[in-house]
């Protein structure tokens, strides 16, 4: 089947990723995911005695921030903020920024990438790198489809947007697939709205599980270039 | 946060370079940073770099009522928040001075100037206007903020093209981007700003002040003009007590770097058409 950008060819694909790092250089660390998101900072500033106070920052394309923006702050600091270990960085505060850069759908789940990305490559250190991805079941052909554009999300019946960590594992038998089994992989976040059943709900998480071992293999890969590069300019 | 002061050692290199001729980034004292355009893919998205300070424009447009004493006005809306991004020094939601004169400085480039013909935004008159809206989102400040988002505005107004309009009688008819091709804004002309750092006791005017030099300058001045050498706008905010002479040096300088500036603009303009 072929999807309405005319790009993919198959429903369980995501678009290609395309991310820079250390792109500004007023700020300890950024990075920038070329679908949706744009440069987050990550600074440090006075704040709690025994742990490091993280503020997320939200920032539209268009217009004044407003209160999805600020519920999307909420999402991304109550995730990051058991995954930074900010027992290391007493009385100090982590600023992260999220610009969006362009809007054609799944935001939410490429500021959680952009974010974790921006953390690594301020040296921030964390327990664990999280991946995430959006969903949606379609209206008319009840198929799941990946990291949906702005247009298939307008013809979505319901929205799924999962953040997986990259410790844990399928334990449960993958030639089955029955949905009823356990899906035994710890959710950093979950997000859904529209009309689904539990089955539903059930499929699209463990579709998102698989599609995220992409996002964790590129954020790993994306790391080990910028490392090379400047290693390459430490010895050149 | 507040920015760290330079060092004395900073300050005091950098002074006494320029009292020898000589910029620390190797400029000659009249030349810009390399200016990079970079569009998106939708109309009306250009990303520009100005050496490393960055400034991102995005223009959209959507229809309105327009006011009861201008009703064959449209509206053109400029927002300038300086997002902590940009620099630790600016807070959300408070604005710095800095802020303030930057958000002041664009209007006055753009909006008085007449630079975009609001008439020409009118549907219907009394009933409907277009309201263009120019988002400016600074990404990193390393000086001469105003300069770059000037160029930004400028750029992305003259690259945003907005939904066609056939009026018959009553009914108006906005057709999508899929139906009929876009129309480009009517733009008069194209103001550019050129920002002059003063320093030695207003001996040196040097052009496109870095950060280090913006926090040890004496004085500043913007000038902001076009090509047909017409003065949009001249700020000159305080600072150290300038000759005249030395004010018009610095326009007659800026005429040759608007000049400069405009015409590379205007290629990048023309290769972008040529690619969609």
């Amino acid at each position: 089947m072929s999807r309405l950008d005319r790009t993919r060819t198959s429903a369980h694909q995501l678009r290609p990723f395309f991310s820079s790092q250390n792109l500004l250089n007023r700020a300890d660390g950024s990075a920038q995911f070329d679908f949706v998101v744009g440069p987050a900072e990550v600074k440090l500033r006075d704040e709690k005695l025994d742990k490091a106070t993280l503020e997320v920052v939200v920032r539209p394309l268009v217009g004044l921030p407003g209160i999805k923006d600020k519920a999307r702050e909420q999402a991304i600091r109550e995730t990051l903020e058991p995954l930074v270990l900010s027992g290391l960085h007493p009385r100090t505060g982590i600023q992260i920024v999220v610009q969006t850069m362009k809007d054609d759908g799944s935001i939410l789940a490429t500021a959680f990438n952009a974010t974790i990305l921006a953390l690594l490559d301020a040296g921030i250190p964390l327990k664990s790198i999280l991946g995430a991805v959006t969903c949606i079941v379609d209206s008319e052909t009840n198929q799941i489809l990946l990291d949906p554009t702005s247009q298939e999300l307008a013809n979505a019946k319901s929205t799924h947007t999962f953040v997986f960590d990259n410790k844990s594992s399928i334990t449960s038998n993958t030639e089955s697939k029955d949905q009823e089994d356990a899906v035994e992989v710890a959710t950093l976040y979950s997000d859904s709205t529209g009309l689904f059943s539990e089955e539903e709900y059930f499929k699209c998480a463990q579709i998102c599980y698989k599609a995220v071992q992409a996002v964790h293999g590129f954020i790993r890969t994306a790391v080990q270039k910028k490392l090379e590069k400047e290693q390459q300019q430490i010895h050149s | 946060m507040r920015d760290a002061d330079p060092s004395t050692n900073e300050r005091e290199f950098l002074l006494a370079a320029l009292k020898d001729g000589a910029r620390i980034d190797g400029r000659k004292f009249y030349d810009f940073r390399t200016l990079r355009l970079t569009f998106g893919a939708e109309y009306g998205a250009v990303e520009v770099q100005l050496g490393n300070t960055r400034v991102l424009a995005k223009v959209s447009c959507e229809v309105i009522r327009p006011y009861t004493d201008k009703p064959t006005e449209g509206f053109l809306m400029f927002n300038t928040e300086l997002s902590p991004m940009a620099s630790a020094a600016f807070e959300v939601g408070r604005q710095t001075d800095e802020e303030v004169l930057v958000s002041r400085l664009i209007e006055k480039a753009m909006r008085r100037s007449r630079a975009l013909d609001t008439e020409g935004l009118c549907i219907v008159a009394g009933e409907k206007v277009w309201s263009i809206r120019v988002d400016i989102h600074f990404l990193d400040h390393d000086g001469n903020l105003v300069d770059a988002a000037c160029i930004a505005a400028i750029t992305a107004l003259l690259h945003f093209r907005r939904p066609d309009v056939t009026v018959v009688g009553e009914d108006v008819t906005i057709h999508t981007l899929e139906q009929r091709n876009p129309v480009p804004l009517s733009i008069h002309h194209i103001p550019i700003c050129t920002t002059f750092a003063f320093f030695n006791n207003g001996e040196r005017m040097i052009v496109d002040p870095t950060f280090l030099e913006e926090q040890v300058k004496e004085g500043d001045m913007t000038v902001t003009l076009n090509v047909h050498k017409e003065v949009c706008a001249l700020s000159k905010a305080g600072g150290i007590p300038m000759e005249i002479d030395q004010i018009l040096q610095c326009t007659k300088i800026a005429v040759v770097k608007v000049a400069e500036i405009t015409a590379q603009i205007q290629a990048a303009l023309e290769a972008d058409a040529k690619k969609r």
